[in-house]
């Protein structure tokens, strides 16, 4: 999902640019049969992927015809065979995610319609997807509302970012300014090898062992927190914020330390007041890279939480825990059809949605950080 | 391509038997088994042996066909396959009784109802159709006759059967209502052999059973699921909040536990707690927490996870196999039928053959119904519908 925004905003513009740029070189420059050779490649490539789209069965006719092209094309002109690889790449993968976005908008669409609210004789629509809390697919009156998924999501991920990102950035403190080179040497990997666990695996010790015990502690009526899952999910995006976090800090130039050093301060001092300070947008990347993990973990939440939709009585009761969207979807995909398919659809949208702006939104802070701080990375 | 030796080797049988009757008339049956024993060895050779005496018999195939057992074709309802096709899996491999796992017992495992059948020294299928009065063939992978099943739908199981396309119409829904005859029309022309249930019992958690909750009535779950009753007190338990455990939303299960249970398909479920897609993750979430309810298929109840009986109008439908009113009963409102249908015909006005019943007769032993159908996680049939289904075979040799 990290991808999407990237290839969406700057990526997408660099590559016309330079697709635009090669065009014209091409045209230029070229001997007239290499730019036949790479037309025909990519002309070809273009009316095999329009075969795929259509499920037609000669899709394999004009594939053959781009691999021979290719093939050709790199025996004779191999650099600019390479160039023109590299952008129908590119253009392919965008197009493809471009695809999969405009298919899971347009599947999100009749559940968007079916909620459509009129506020003084406007309609909108979707209103009615965040302004009713009841969620209930067979039960009529039939309602799909997400708020109580969204609230669930929220709740996971503030408890998961309130575990993660105080003991993450420590660690990395520790890791990167405090502890001995050898320490640090043997730490590092081993905490980037936790991250590398599969997440049904903290799933699967929630369910069978945290989750139990809690009901058991706690008086809960059934298994199901917010409370063990954010606290799961947190310990699953620990390693990656320690890890992002530590060569943040590792990356301020040795320099501005000993100058800091130099004015008289205390490690303590420098390390608050200048190594923090400048690696911010890193630090601050981390966490948001957790923050995303938490809202996109699907696995550990769909096995630990109790996937009857509905909001928590206060609201801010963590020891009852519903549903996500993630684990909507992971939870009903199977059996959905219609309207609730297309609701869950939306759950992914909406996560999308988030994600982006998460994405956007750490790309942000590192631009205002690097302008502020003047190169910190 | 074990697919096509074994089809190829139940061919080559039946067309050795066309060569036996012509020569030997009715006694062919053995010359079948004794000249199979020796084609495994050499099949090549009986290929050529075989072309032969297809083309040298002027017998029109039909008639010698008649005598010969012929494969044994069933099709229909995707609900009633798993059982009937796991079962005609184990049939044609014919495995020996010292497999162990598939039939008989070794030093490993013994198959479930084992010592039941009064431990026959031969193999599966050779067993079952001995009983029936076909010779045993003794060899791997070629039974007395082959069985078939195919996957289509409950309507199409029964035109099938109905039009003799194939021996059992497989059906989860009664033949009246599928194909629209009365049950006169039924009656004279189809015979319904049932080999087992598709139902859900209820079941608690192990704390509730031992509180004293083994009973409840129909009205009470209802009330249970939609939220009128929340502690075990108000039903004779203890004093423990219910944790109540549904099924994913809008899936099979959930909407015929609806529809039977609370009223109607799209009824309220306010009361539910949890909601679980498959059948493993509800029992352990009802073994991991007091005060739990919960439905689910039969094979995954065990010593924590417990079925209670459910009183319906003054029925008690108990979870013991023996009782008069069972929770396995086809009455018990949870549960339905799974049909196989057989046709009444000039040639077997019982409705039922000996191939038919040689092979539905598997089903009804503690062997069938533990492993084709509880471990299909279907219902299997209690001791007095087992009973009445014997009944309807025609009597064993």
């Amino acid at each position: 999902m990290n991808v999407l925004p990237n290839s969406d905003g700057a990526g997408l513009r660099a590559a016309a640019r330079r697709g635009l740029r090669r065009g014209r070189d091409f045209v230029d420059e070229t001997p007239p049969d290499a730019l036949v050779t790479v037309t025909v490649a990519a002309v070809s490539l273009l009316a095999a992927f329009a075969g795929f789209l259509a499920a037609s069965s000669l899709t394999a006719v004009p594939f053959a015809v781009f691999l021979v092209a290719t093939g050709y094309g790199w025996l004779r002109h191999q650099e600019l065979t390479a160039r023109v690889l590299t952008l129908t790449t590119t253009v392919s993968t965008i197009l493809v995610l471009g695809l999969i976005l405009v298919f899971i908008f347009a599947e999100a669409w009749p559940t968007v319609q079916y909620a459509t609210v009129n506020v003084f004789g406007v309609p909108i629509p979707g209103l009615r997807l965040f302004i009713e809390t009841r969620w209930s697919p067979v039960t009529p009156p039939i309602q799909y509302s997400l708020v109580p998924m969204i609230h669930g999501t929220v709740l996971v991920t503030i408890i998961a970012t309130a575990v993660a990102a105080p003991l993450g950035v420590a660690a990395a403190l520790f890791l990167s300014e405090i502890a001995p080179k050898t320490v640090r040497e043997v730490v590092k990997p081993g905490v980037e090898i936790l991250a590398g666990i599969p997440s049904i695996v903290y799933g699967f010790i929630g369910f069978t062992i945290l989750s139990p015990w809690a009901a058991d502690q706690f008086d809960i009526v059934g298994q199901g927190t917010y409370l063990f899952v954010g606290i799961v999910v947190g310990l699953m995006a620990l390693p990656t914020v320690v890890s992002v976090a530590e060569d943040a800090l590792n990356s301020i130039p040795e320099s501005m330390k000993s100058g800091s050093l130099a004015l008289g301060t205390t490690d303590w001092q420098t390390m608050t007041s200048i190594t923090l300070p400048a690696a911010f947008s890193g630090v601050s990347a981390a966490v948001l890279l957790g923050v995303g993990r938490a809202i996109g973990e699907t696995m550990a939440a769909t096995v630990m939480l109790r996937g009857s939709p509905g909001l928590t009585k206060p609201l801010y009761n963590v020891f009852y825990g519903n549903d996500t969207l993630t684990s909507l979807i992971a939870a009903n995909y199977g059996d959905a059809d219609g309207l609730q398919l297309s609701a869950l659809f939306v759950a992914g949208v909406i996560l999308f949605v988030t994600v982006l702006f998460l994405s956007i939104g750490s790309q942000y802070i590192e631009a205002r950080m690097r302008q502020k701080l003047g190169g910190a990375d | 391509m074990a697919q096509d030796s074994k089809k190829f080797a139940g061919s080559v049988s039946r067309r050795q038997f066309l060569v036996a009757s012509s020569a030997a008339g009715v006694a062919g049956l053995a010359g079948c088994s004794g000249q199979s024993n020796s084609e495994t060895d050499a099949p090549a050779t009986e290929e050529t042996e075989t072309e032969a005496p297809e083309t040298t018999t002027s017998t029109p195939e039909e008639t010698s066909e008649s005598s010969a057992p012929q494969m044994l074709t069933a099709e229909g309802s995707s609900t009633v396959y798993p059982i009937a096709n796991k079962g005609s899996s184990y049939w044609n491999s014919n495995a020996p009784p010292s497999d162990g796992e598939y039939w008989g017992t070794s030093d490993e495992s013994t198959v479930p109802g084992w010592d039941e059948l009064g431990a026959p020294d031969m193999r599966l299928a050779d067993y079952f159709a001995s009983l029936y009065g076909f010779e045993p063939t003794e060899t791997q992978a070629n039974p007395a006759f082959a069985t078939s099943i195919g996957l289509s739908h409950s309507g199409t199981g029964c035109k099938s059967v109905r039009d003799g396309l194939v021996d059992i119409g497989n059906s989860s829904g009664p033949i009246t209502a599928e194909l629209g005859i009365s049950e006169d029309e039924r009656d004279a022309n189809y015979v319904d052999h049932v080999l087992g249930r598709d139902g859900q019992p209820v079941v608690v958690s192990k704390d509730v059973h031992d509180a004293g909750v083994t009973e409840l009535t129909g009205e009470e779950v209802r009330q249970i699921y939609q939220n009128e009753i929340t502690n075990w007190s108000e039903v004779g338990g203890h004093d423990q909040e219910i944790y109540v455990v549904g099924r994913a939303e809008g899936s099979g299960t959930d909407t015929s536990f609806r529809l039977n249970m609370l009223g109607s398909a799209d009824a309220s479920m306010e009361g539910v707690d949890t909601r679980k897609g498959q059948n493993q993750q509800v029992a352990t979430v009802v073994q991991q927490n007091d005060g739990a309810i919960a439905y689910m298929a039969l094979a995954f109840t065990g010593p924590e996870v417990i079925p209670v009986g459910i009183n319906f109008e003054g029925t008690l439908y108990a979870p013991d196999k023996s009782a008069e009113h069972t929770i396995f009963d086809s009455d018990y409102p949870l549960n339905r039928d799974l049909h196989q249908y057989t046709t009444i015909t000039e040639d077997t006005p019982s409705g039922t053959d000996m191939r038919e019943a040689a092979f539905m007769n598997m089903f009804l032993t503690t062997f069938g119904q533990k492993l084709f159908v509880e471990d299909n996680n279907y219902i299997p049939l209690p001791d007095k519908d087992l009973q009445s289904e014997k009944d309807k075979l025609p009597s064993q040799a």
